[in-house]
C-alpha cells in the first residue's frame, strides 16, 4: 500500500507525427485533491491523463509522481491506476477475478488477494456480486467494478476517463457523489476527466480547463465561473453572451461598463477604459416588463421556450441578442413584449480588458 | 521499478552474452550437444571452444571486439548512471556488439577471408570458421537483447522492455530467415561457378533463349519456360476466376438447394496435398488411365500421354484452385449491395440490364483479384507441374531440375528464382493496388436492408451448365484418387486390396516390441514431428507479430507489417532454393538439418497467422490492454491472462494452418530434405515420377486422414473462450 502523492507536469509536449496534441503543459496536482481535466472534445485532456498513467510517454518535457521522475517509465511500471471509459472490465473472468487481477500481478497471494477483492467490492456496494460475469452487470454495477479494481491497489494516483459518459443522467449524478465521498474518506489523489462543465464543478478541488493541447485557466471551480480568463471560458464553463461595452474608472478596483442605456459598476483587477468584451451569465439577469427609466437595457422577447424548472427567453437588445434563464414560470412574457434587463454585478463579466 | 530492479534487469542480456562465451562451444558440432563430450574441450579445442578460450589462447582474435562490447554492456549496467543514460550507452553497446558480430561472421569462412579484397587489405589469414554453433547464437541473441533492453530504458516501445525485445526478435528473425535467403539469390545470380562476382552474368542467364524463345509461336518446337509460365498462369486465373464466379453466383444468388455442399468445396484444397488432383487426373486420363483404356477397348485407339503436358497440368490447377477464387468471389459477391440493385429495378431496368450494368461492374474489382489470386496459386505451384508437366517446363520445376538435376547450375537457379519472385511480386503489387484503391466499397456501416437480387434466368443457365458439372467431376476425381489406392494395380487389376496401404503401413510384432516396417513410416513420422514442432511456433511467432502490429506503436511498425506480407507472396519455390544458397555455407551452415526444414515452415506459414490475429485482434477492445497495463499487468502477463484467453479462435486457425500447410508443403521443402529427414509429400511426389500410384494414393488418403484428426485434436486442445455471454463492457446498462 502507498501513500497518495503528487503529480507534476513540466513543460509536457505530445506529439503524433508531425501533430502535437499537448504543446508544452506544465501544472501541478497536489497529493490527496481531486484534479479535474475539462475541455471539449480534442483539446488533448486524455492525452494528459494518458501520460499521467504512462500509457502515453511524453515527447518533451519532464513528469514526476510523487517527486520521482517517470518521464520514460511505462504503465506497469508507475504506481497509479485508471477507470476507462468504456470500464475495460476483462470478458472472459468474473467479478471477482476482475478485481483480483491487479493484485494478482502484484504479487499478492491468491488468499489476500481475494479478501482484499471482497473488501473493495463491498466498499463500493457490490458484496454479493463476485461470481457474475461482467455481461451480466448493469452499467452501473460495471462501473462499480472498474473503480473497485483501480482502487483496491491502493494506488498513489487514481485515474478517471470520463468515467460517466456511459451513464444516464440519474445515474451519473449518483454515481460522481459516491467517486468523489470515495475520494475524500481515503485521501486519495484522483486526476479525473471529462468534457462535462458541471460534473467537474461538482466533483473537483481543483479544474484544470484545457483547450487545442494547452492549458486555458487552472483554478478552483468558484474561480472558473466567476473569474474566466478567456472569452472561450466564459463561454465553456456554464452559459454566457458575449457583448461589447464602454467602460470607465471608478477607482478602489471597480469599473463602470455602459451596455446599451444600462450601466453597472463591476470588479477589474486592472484600470481600463474604453471599449471592452464582457460576458453575462443569463441566469443573473432579472427580466421585467418594460418601466421609463428602470435603468435597465431594454429589449424585445423574440423567443420564449418553457422547459419545466424555468423559462428561458431569447431577448433582441441593443448590444445584441441575450440569451436569459428566468425562474418565474407561472406567467410567461409573450415574444414580441417589450421588457427591461436589470444586470447584476456578479453576472457580468470582465473578459478581455 | 526501483534503481536496482532497473540494474539487475539490465544486466541479464550482457550476462547471459557473456556465459554463452564462456560456458558454450561457440562453433556447431558433427554430433550437436546432446553427447556432452564439448564440456571437456571448451577451453582447448579448436572445433569446439568457448569464445573465450578462442579468442584469448586459440587464435581467433575476430572473436574478441563481440565479447568486449558485451563486457562493455555488462559494466553499464552496473554503474550507477540516470535510466535515460544507461539506456543509450547500452543500446550502443548492443549494435555494436552486433556489427562486430556479423562482421566476422560474414568476413572469415571455412577459408579464411570470405572475399579477395579481404585478403588483399589484410593479408592472409591464419585461421578459418565454422558454422555458429550454441555460443555464437546466444551471444548474437544477446547483443540484440542488449538493443532492445537499452532502447526501451530511453522510452522507447513504452518503455518496456518486453514489447522492445519481441519487437527485436520478430525483426531480427524475418530478416535473418526471409530477407537474407532472398538477398542471397540476388548475389547468387550475379555469380560463376567459382563464387566470383560477374555483373553481366545476370544480364546473360536472364536473357537465355531457353527462357525466352518463342519458336513454339513459329511453329518450331517449345517456347521458353518464362512464356510457359506466364501463359499457363494467365489460362489458370481466367478459368479459375470465371468457375469461381459461376460458383459463388450460385451459392449467394438462386435459390440452389444444394448450397451447402458447395461449401464443402472450399475446405477441400486446404486440407489435400497440392498434387492429389494432378494424381487423380493420372489415374482418368492418364496412359493407363481409365480414359485410354476405354478408347482402346471401344475403337483400337492406341493409349496416348495427352494428359501430360501444358493441358495437365492447366486442367489440375483448375481443379485445385477454383475452391480458392470461389472463396475469394463469394464475398465479393456478396458484398454488392441489394439496395443499389434493387434501385437500379426501380429505375426501370429489368433484372438482366441490373446484372450487367450494376451488379458486373461493381464486381471488377473482386474479379481482378480473383484472377491475380489464381496466377499467384499457378506461378507458385510445383507438384503439379513436376506431375503432369511433361515436356512443358516451367519456372518452378526448371529451377528445381537447375539445382537437384545433372545441371546443377546454382546461379541458373538464383537467375530464374529472381524472375519467379519478379512475377509474384509484380502479380502481388497489382493486386493490392487494386484491392486497396480500385474496389468500390458497397459495404458500408449503414443498416443494408433489401434481397439480393435473384440472377437473370440466362446467367442462372450458364453458371448451372457450367458450374454442376464441373463440382461432380471435382468430386468425382476425389473419388477415384481414393480408389486409386484401394485396387491392385490401377490401370490392370482392379481388385480391390489393401496392400498398398499395408506395404506403407505396416506394423510387425518383433522380438523388440513393435517394428514399423511400413515403406511409408519413416517419412510419416518425420513429417509429424517436423510439422508439431513447427505450428506451435508459427502460431506463437504469427500471434506475437500481430500482437506488435495491432496493439505497439513503434518506429518502423509499417515497414514490419510490409516485411511480413511481402514474404506471404514470395513463391515456395523461390524460399527453398534461397534457404539452399543462404544456409550451406557459415556463419549459418543448418543445410540438411531438420532445422532448416522446421525454419522453412514457420516462415512460409507465419504471415497467415499474423493476418488472421491481426483481424483478430482488432476485435478485442484496446482499453483491455491498457486497464491490463495500469493494473500491474506486465506486456507479458497481459498477453498470457488477457490477450491469448480471448484470441482462442485465432490461436486453432493459426495452429491448424501451420500444421496442414507443414504436412502439405511441397514447393519450398523438396530442396531441403534429406535421407535422414524426408517429408511425406516429397516422398509422395518421388514415388508418383517412378508410377508407383498405388502407394502414393494410399498414402495421400493416410495424410488426409492425419490431417483431420490433428485438427480435432488442436479444436480440444486449446477450446472455447469462455465470454459468459458474448457482450462486451461497453454496451451500457443491461440490468
Amino acid at each position: 500500500m502507498t501513500q497518495p502523492a503528487g503529480v507534476e507536469f513540466h513543460n509536457v509536449v505530445k506529439r503524433y507525427g508531425d501533430v502535437a496534441a499537448v504543446t508544452g503543459v506544465s501544472f501541478r496536482v497536489d497529493a490527496g485533491t481531486l484534479v479535474t481535466l475539462l475541455g471539449p472534445s480534442g483539446c488533448g485532456k486524455t492525452t494528459t491523463l494518458r501520460m499521467i498513467a504512462g500509457l502515453e510517454l511524453a515527447s518533451e518535457g519532464r513528469i514526476e509522481i510523487a517527486g520521482r521522475d517517470v518521464t520514460a517509465v511505462g504503465a506497469t511500471q508507475r504506481d497509479v491506476s485508471m477507470v476507462f471509459q468504456s470500464y475495460a472490465l476483462f470478458p472472459h473472468m468474473s467479478v471477482l477475478e476482475n478485481v483480483c487481477y491487479g493484485l494478482r500481478r502484484s504479487g499478492i497471494a491468491r488468499e489476500e488477494a481475494g479478501r482484499r477483492a471482497r473488501e473493495g467490492l463491498a466498499q463500493v456496494g457490490l458484496a454479493g456480486y463476485e461470481e457474475r460475469q461482467p455481461s451480466e452487470l448493469s452499467g452501473g454495477q460495471q462501473q462499480r467494478v472498474a473503480v473497485a479494481r483501480a482502487l483496491v491497489l491502493r494506488p498513489s494516483v487514481l485515474l478517471f476517463d470520463e468515467p460517466l459518459s456511459n451513464l444516464d443522467a440519474r445515474l451519473r449524478r449518483q454515481m460522481r457523489q459516491e467517486i468523489r465521498t470515495l475520494q475524500q474518506s481515503l485521501g486519495l489523489t484522483v486526476v479525473y476527466v471529462t468534457h462535462d462543465q458541471q460534473e467537474a464543478m461538482a466533483v473537483s478541488d481543483r479544474i484544470i480547463v484545457m483547450n487545442k493541447g494547452a492549458i486555458e485557466q487552472d483554478g478552483t471551480p468558484r474561480d472558473l465561473y466567476e473569474r474566466p480568463a478567456t472569452p472561450f471560458l466564459a463561454r465553456f464553463m456554464g452559459e454566457s453572451n458575449p457583448a461589447t461595452g464602454i467602460a470607465r474608472p471608478l477607482g478602489n478596483g471597480r469599473i463602470a461598463v455602459r451596455l446599451g442605456e444600462a450601466e453597472i459598476a463591476v470588479a477589474s483587477p486592472r484600470v481600463v477604459s474604453g471599449s471592452v468584451t464582457v460576458a453575462i451569465r443569463p441566469e443573473t439577469v432579472r427580466v421585467e416588463s418594460r418601466v421609463p427609466n428602470s435603468g435597465g437595457l431594454t429589449g424585445r422577447v423574440e423567443a420564449a421556450s418553457y422547459v419545466g424548472t424555468h423559462m428561458e427567453y431569447g431577448i433582441a437588445t441593443t448590444v445584441g441578442s441575450l440569451f436569459v434563464v428566468c425562474p418565474r414560470v407561472e406567467r410567461p412574457l409573450p415574444v414580441g413584449h417589450e421588457v427591461d434587463l436589470l444586470l447584476e454585478p456578479r453576472g457580468v463579466i470582465l473578459v478581455d480588458g | 521499478m526501483t534503481r536496482a530492479g532497473e540494474r539487475g534487469a539490465a544486466l541479464a542480456w550482457p550476462a547471459l552474452g557473456l556465459a554463452a562465451c564462456v560456458l558454450l562451444p561457440w562453433y556447431a558440432l558433427q554430433d550437436g550437444l546432446g553427447s556432452l563430450g564439448w564440456a571437456r574441450e571448451l577451453w582447448n579445442s579448436e572445433e569446439s571452444g568457448a569464445a573465450f578460450a578462442l579468442g584469448l589462447s586459440l587464435g581467433r582474435w575476430w572473436l574478441l571486439p563481440t565479447i568486449a562490447c558485451l563486457f562493455a554492456a555488462a559494466i553499464t549496467a552496473l554503474l550507477p548512471l540516470p535510466r535515460a543514460r544507461r539506456g543509450t550507452l547500452l543500446a550502443l553497446c548492443g549494435a555494436a556488439g552486433i556489427a562486430c558480430f556479423v562482421a566476422q561472421a560474414l568476413g572469415i569462412g571455412l577459408r579464411g577471408w570470405t572475399a579477395d579484397w579481404l585478403t588483399g587489405l589484410f593479408g592472409e589469414l591464419d585461421g578459418r570458421q565454422f558454422g555458429i554453433g550454441a555460443g555464437g547464437a546466444v551471444a548474437g541473441i544477446a547483443c540484440v537483447g542488449i538493443v532492445a533492453s537499452g532502447l526501451a530504458l530511453r522510452g522507447a516501445f513504452g518503455g518496456d522492455a518486453f514489447v522492445a525485445g519481441a519487437v527485436a526478435a520478430v525483426i531480427a528473425s524475418i530478416v535473418l530467415f526471409t530477407a537474407w535467403p532472398i538477398l542471397r539469390i540476388l548475389v547468387q545470380a550475379f555469380q560463376n561457378g567459382d563464387g566470383a562476382f560477374v555483373p553481366s552474368l545476370l544480364l546473360e542467364r536472364l536473357s537465355a533463349p531457353k527462357i525466352w524463345t518463342l519458336r513454339c509461336l513459329l511453329g518450331g518446337g517449345r517456347c521458353g519456360v518464362a512464356w510457359n509460365t506466364l501463359f499457363l498462369a494467365v489460362c489458370c486465373g481466367v478459368g479459375t476466376t470465371a468457375l469461381g464466379l459461376a460458383f459463388a453466383l450460385i451459392a449467394t444468388r438462386t435459390g440452389f438447394r444444394y448450397k451447402r455442399t458447395l461449401r464443402v468445396l472450399t475446405v477441400l484444397p486446404i486440407i489435400t496435398p497440392p498434387f492429389v488432383i494432378g494424381l487423380a487426373l493420372i489415374l482418368v486420363f492418364g496412359r493407363s488411365g481409365l480414359v485410354n483404356q476405354f478408347l482402346e477397348w471401344a475403337f483400337a485407339v492406341p493409349p496416348t500421354r495427352w494428359i501430360y503436358g501444358f493441358q495437365g497440368v492447366f486442367l489440375a490447377q483448375l481443379f485445385a484452385f477454383t475452391p480458392v477464387a470461389f472463396l475469394v468471389l463469394i464475398g465479393v459477391v456478396e458484398g454488392v449491395s441489394p439496395t443499389l440493385e434493387e434501385a437500379s429495378q426501380t429505375l426501370r431496368a429489368d433484372r438482366w440490364a441490373t446484372f450487367t450494368t450494376v451488379s458486373l461492374p461493381l464486381m471488377k474489382p473482386g474479379l481482378a483479384n480473383a484472377f491475380l489470386v489464381g496466377f499467384i496459386e499457378s506461378i507458385a505451384d510445383f507438384g503439379n507441374p513436376i506431375v503432369l508437366g511433361g515436356d512443358y517446363r516451367v519456372l518452378s520445376t526448371e529451377i528445381y531440375f537447375a539445382v537437384v538435376g545433372a545441371q546443377l547450375d546454382y546461379g541458373r537457379a538464383a537467375a530464374l528464382g529472381l524472375l519467379l519472385l519478379a512475377f509474384a511480386l509484380g502479380a502481388f503489387f497489382l493486386q493490392r493496388r487494386i484491392v486497396g484503391t480500385g474496389s468500390y466499397a458497397t459495404i458500408s456501416g449503414k443498416g443494408d436492408a433489401g434481397l439480393p437480387t435473384p440472377l437473370p434466368a440466362a446467367a442462372r443457365r450458364v453458371a448451372m451448365a457450367v458450374a454442376l458439372p464441373w463440382a461432380a467431376i471435382t468430386a468425382l476425381l476425389y473419388g477415384f484418387a481414393f480408389l486409386g489406392g484401394v485396387v491392385k494395380v490401377w490401370g490392370r487389376d482392379y481388385t480391390l486390396t489393401l496392400e498398398h496401404y499395408v506395404k506403407a503401413f505396416a506394423v510387425e510384432h518383433g522380438a523388440n516390441g513393435l517394428i514399423w516396417s511400413g515403406a511409408a513410416w519413416h517419412s510419416f513420422w518425420t513429417t509429424v514431428k517436423l510439422a508439431a514442432v513447427a505450428a506451435p511456433l508459427t502460431a506463437l511467432l504469427g500471434l506475437l507479430a500481430a500482437w506488435l502490429l495491432v496493439r505497439q506503436r513503434f518506429a518502423g511498425r509499417a515497414a514490419l507489417e510490409f516485411a511480413t506480407m511481402l514474404s506471404f507472396a514470395v513463391p515456395g519455390t523461390v524460399i527453398g532454393v534461397a534457404y539452399v544458397f543462404a544456409f550451406n555455407v557459415p556463419p549459418l551452415e543448418i543445410t540438411g538439418s531438420a532445422l532448416i526444414i522446421v525454419l522453412c515452415f514457420i516462415f512460409r506459414n507465419m504471415p497467415v497467422g499474423v493476418r488472421a490475429g491481426m483481424a483478430a485482434m482488432s476485435q478485442i477492445d484496446r482499453s483491455l490492454d491498457e486497464a491490463s497495463a495500469t493494473l500491474r499487468g506486465r506486456a507479458p502477463q497481459t498477453l498470457a491472462f488477457v490477450v491469448l484467453p480471448l484470441l482462442r479462435p485465432a490461436i486453432v486457425g493459426s495452429l491448424i494452418y501451420g500444421f496442414v500447410r507443414a504436412v502439405t508443403t511441397v514447393s519450398a521443402v523438396v530442396f531441403l530434405v534429406t535421407a535422414e529427414y524426408e517429408l511425406a509429400t516429397t516422398y509422395i511426389i518421388l514415388r508418383v515420377i517412378n508410377g508407383d500410384y498405388g502407394l502414393a494414393v494410399a498414402y495421400s488418403c493416410a495424410l488426409i486422414a492425419l490431417m483431420l484428426v490433428a485438427i480435432l485434436a488442436i479444436q480440444l486442445a486449446v477450446g472455447d473462450r469462455r465470454l459468459g455471454r458474448r457482450a462486451g463492457p461497453t454496451q451500457g446498462a443491461r440490468a
